[in-house]
């Protein structure tokens, strides 16, 4: 691939030669038609003056003045020639320079006058006109029948000179258009350079951004009209870079900071179980107080491995017929201990018949974490209850519960990752704040989408999902 | 020596109370950011250890309430926060040491007792009065060359009163610094335990230690 400067710099000379060899061309033919028709004009006007000239007198053709006192036809380096004939081609008079040649003859076509260029038998390009005239009656003359009808005057003159102009013209704009090609491929690199130096100067500021620094953006200052869009496309793509990145250190940040407190207790445990030497009940409580430190710890990881998997869509989703009431009773099954003790009373109000098709394994994960979240923060004595809603476009299902404590800011919040409400910071290393996060997620890749409402003590969540129509 | 711990994950609130406990601390504990700075308000606590993240109030904010109302308790901010920024907003607001989680609990133990020698001025990790030797990292006493075996409650009396050497303690900061929130209050326990103490490190042959201010406190070594 070429760089923008090569490229710049041949169709900067490219250019630059295609126009002026055009010009050089137009030049020329501009010039030599003037010469060319200066040239002819020339010839037009002595062959006029000469056929004026003229009379037949005596049967014979005489000058009105002595022509052969013209110098330039009495021979020499400018020679002119001239050739009188009679209409059928036999030669009458011929100049002085002509000496033992003759012009060749021919009759103007269409047009009282006619050019050609021609050769003498000596070389000598020359050019000529032939004219058809009726000459002047003499004195001498006076029977008509004796005249010619008319003659043909053919006038000529040496083209060398002016061939020698238009060879001097042509080495001219040649040696001129060399030049300026020199001086073009001189002058281009640095015209580039200069023009390019926006784009360097960019370059550099692109090159001082690092990871660790995309807070800083690229100036617009003295940057031409042409860059500033790509500027602001690249300060916009920083910009998304850096909130992306920041993304990705808070939520390492944030598993970091969760792995760390049942760390802490593991470390804590161990250590102080080994302060001094103890009966085997109380190794077995510190070996079992860990297990149940590291089974919280493996929940998280294995909920963290799940949206990795889902971000990077290595996890694949299924559709087959889900029995919604059933898949919701079976994933009440494991909570329905914890909420009996609380209290807690559980309402599943799906229709036995209602049947969904999509990924039950999904769906399974959805609702343990929808049901678990609801047991942890439903009031004692309080209720939970599960209903749906077919649409034309999908269905919804709404989780509700009592002893809602979340405001209208924190409720928007619950999807995030890591994100506890105050109430939960009790259950450090129990609830890492990642349930409604994956919840969101899988409910996304199934091409559905979920929201949290929370109003008058009570906290819903609404899962809405699409009818699938290729009938997987 | 009287602790106040402050962290709401259950294992590593249980086995730090055990171990600390075992180490010869008096401890308090709570999960509840409000029901620890109500704590911290109410007692005199040698050392608070104090998480930051906590339900009902976080760390900082307890900090920030003790200093402002001039308590002046030497902190310990324990937390899983590792940034330098997380350390020096800590520390600039009042903290007097920062440990991330997580961490040697060996570490945390010579962290307290630095602690301590600073809220009591001492420099030297054993305390010297006359010839009563104590060694504050290994919790062992001699007077003179023979070793004086103590029992935990004992120890954590003569490390207080070494402490204050030279001062004149009352019953009243005897019972704040050595004994915990629900132990169970006696008019004379304190005086029962400086009994047993007393005839543990006193000699015939020796001058007298501890000696009794009538209507005041008790004084070690003056």
């Amino acid at each position: 691939m070429w760089s923008l400067r090569l490229r710049l710099m041949c169709g900067m000379i490219g250019g630059m030669v295609v126009l002026l060899i055009g010009f050089d061309l137009i030049v020329y033919h501009i010039i030599s038609r003037v010469l060319f028709n200066q040239f002819d004009a020339s010839l037009e006007s002595a062959a006029r003056i000469l056929s004026a000239s003229v009379e037949w007198d005596d049967n014979k053709l005489d000058f009105e003045f002595d022509v052969e006192m013209v110098p330039e036809f009495t021979g020499g380096t400018r020679s002119a020639y001239y050739e009188f004939w009679r209409n059928d081609g036999v030669p009458i008079r011929k100049s002085p320079s002509l000496a033992s040649d003759d012009l060749i003859w021919f009759k103007p076509v269409n047009h009282p006058h006619t050019f050609r260029t021609f050769v003498m038998n000596d070389g000598r390009p020359i050019r000529a006109v032939a004219v058809n005239f009726l000459p002047r009656t003499g004195k001498n003359n006076p029977n008509a029948a004796d005249s010619p009808q008319s003659l043909i005057l053919v006038v000529a003159r040496d083209t060398g000179y002016l061939l020698a102009q238009l060879r001097f013209l042509k080495y001219l704009l040649s040696i001129a258009s060399i030049g300026a090609i020199g001086l073009a491929c001189a002058v281009a690199p640095v015209v580039v350079r200069r023009g390019l130096t926006p784009l360097s100067a960019v370059a550099a500021q692109i090159d001082n951004i690092r990871e660790d620094n995309l807070k800083s953006r690229i100036a617009d200052e003295h940057l031409p009209a042409e860059i500033v869009p790509i500027q602001k496309q690249l300060n916009s793509l920083l910009a998304r870079l850096e909130a992306s990145f920041e993304r990705e250190r808070a939520f390492s940040a944030d598993v970091a900071h969760e792995l760390r407190t049942p760390l802490a207790g593991i470390r804590s445990i161990i250590d102080v179980t080994l302060t001094r030497d103890r009966d085997a009940a109380e190794y077995r409580s510190a070996l079992s107080e860990s297990l149940s430190a590291i089974n919280n710890m493996e929940a998280m990881v294995a909920k963290l491995l799940i949206l990795a998997r889902i971000e990077t869509g290595q996890m694949t989703f299924n559709r087959e017929q889900v029995r919604m009431a059933e898949l919701v009773n079976r994933c009440w099954c494991p909570f329905s201990g914890k909420a009996a003790a609380a209290g807690i009373v559980f309402e599943n109000h799906l229709n036995s018949a209602l049947v969904w098709k999509s990924d039950a394994a999904g769906l399974s994960m959805i609702v343990s974490n929808l049901l678990d979240n609801a047991v942890e923060y439903t009031d004692r004595g309080g209720r939970i209850w599960v209903t749906a809603r077919k649409t034309d476009v999908g269905i919804e299902i709404i989780f509700e519960n009592t002893g809602n404590q979340l405001t209208g800011k924190q409720t928007s919040e619950v999807f995030g990752c890591f994100w506890r409400g105050d109430s939960a910071r009790s259950n450090t290393g129990v609830h890492c704040g990642l349930g409604l996060a994956l919840v969101k997620r899988i409910i996304e890749a199934l091409g559905g989408s979920v929201c949290a409402e929370s109003q008058n003590g009570l906290f819903n969540i609404r899962i809405y999902l699409p009818l699938v129509k290729n009938g997987l | 020596m009287r602790i106040l711990l402050v962290e709401d994950y259950l294992p590593l609130q249980k086995s730090l109370t055990k171990g600390l406990r075992e180490s010869g601390f008096a401890v308090d504990v709570t999960g509840d950011g409000q029901e620890g700075l109500w704590y911290a308000m109410s007692n005199d606590y040698d050392v608070i250890i104090l998480d930051l993240m906590l339900p009902r109030m976080d760390g900082l904010s307890i900090l920030k309430q003790l200093r402002v109302k001039n308590k002046n308790n030497h902190i310990l901010i324990l937390t899983a926060k590792d940034t330098a920024e997380d350390r020096i907003k800590g520390l600039d607001m009042g903290a007097d040491d920062y440990l991330v989680k997580p961490f040697a609990f060996g570490e945390l133990l010579a962290r307290l007792r630095a602690l301590m020698r600073r809220r009591y001025d001492q420099k030297c990790p054993c305390l010297k009065i006359h010839n009563l030797h104590i060694d504050v990292a290994s919790r062992r006493v001699w007077r003179g060359d023979e070793e004086i075996i103590l029992t935990s409650r004992e120890y954590m009396l003569l490390e207080y009163l070494a402490m204050r050497a030279g001062q004149v303690v009352s019953r009243t900061d005897i019972w704040e610094h050595v004994y915990e929130f629900n132990s169970e209050a006696s008019s004379n326990v304190v005086d029962v335990y400086i009994g047993y103490l007393r005839k543990k490190i006193e000699k015939e042959a020796e001058p007298p230690l501890l000696r009794t201010v009538r209507g005041q406190g008790y004084i070690l070594g003056a």
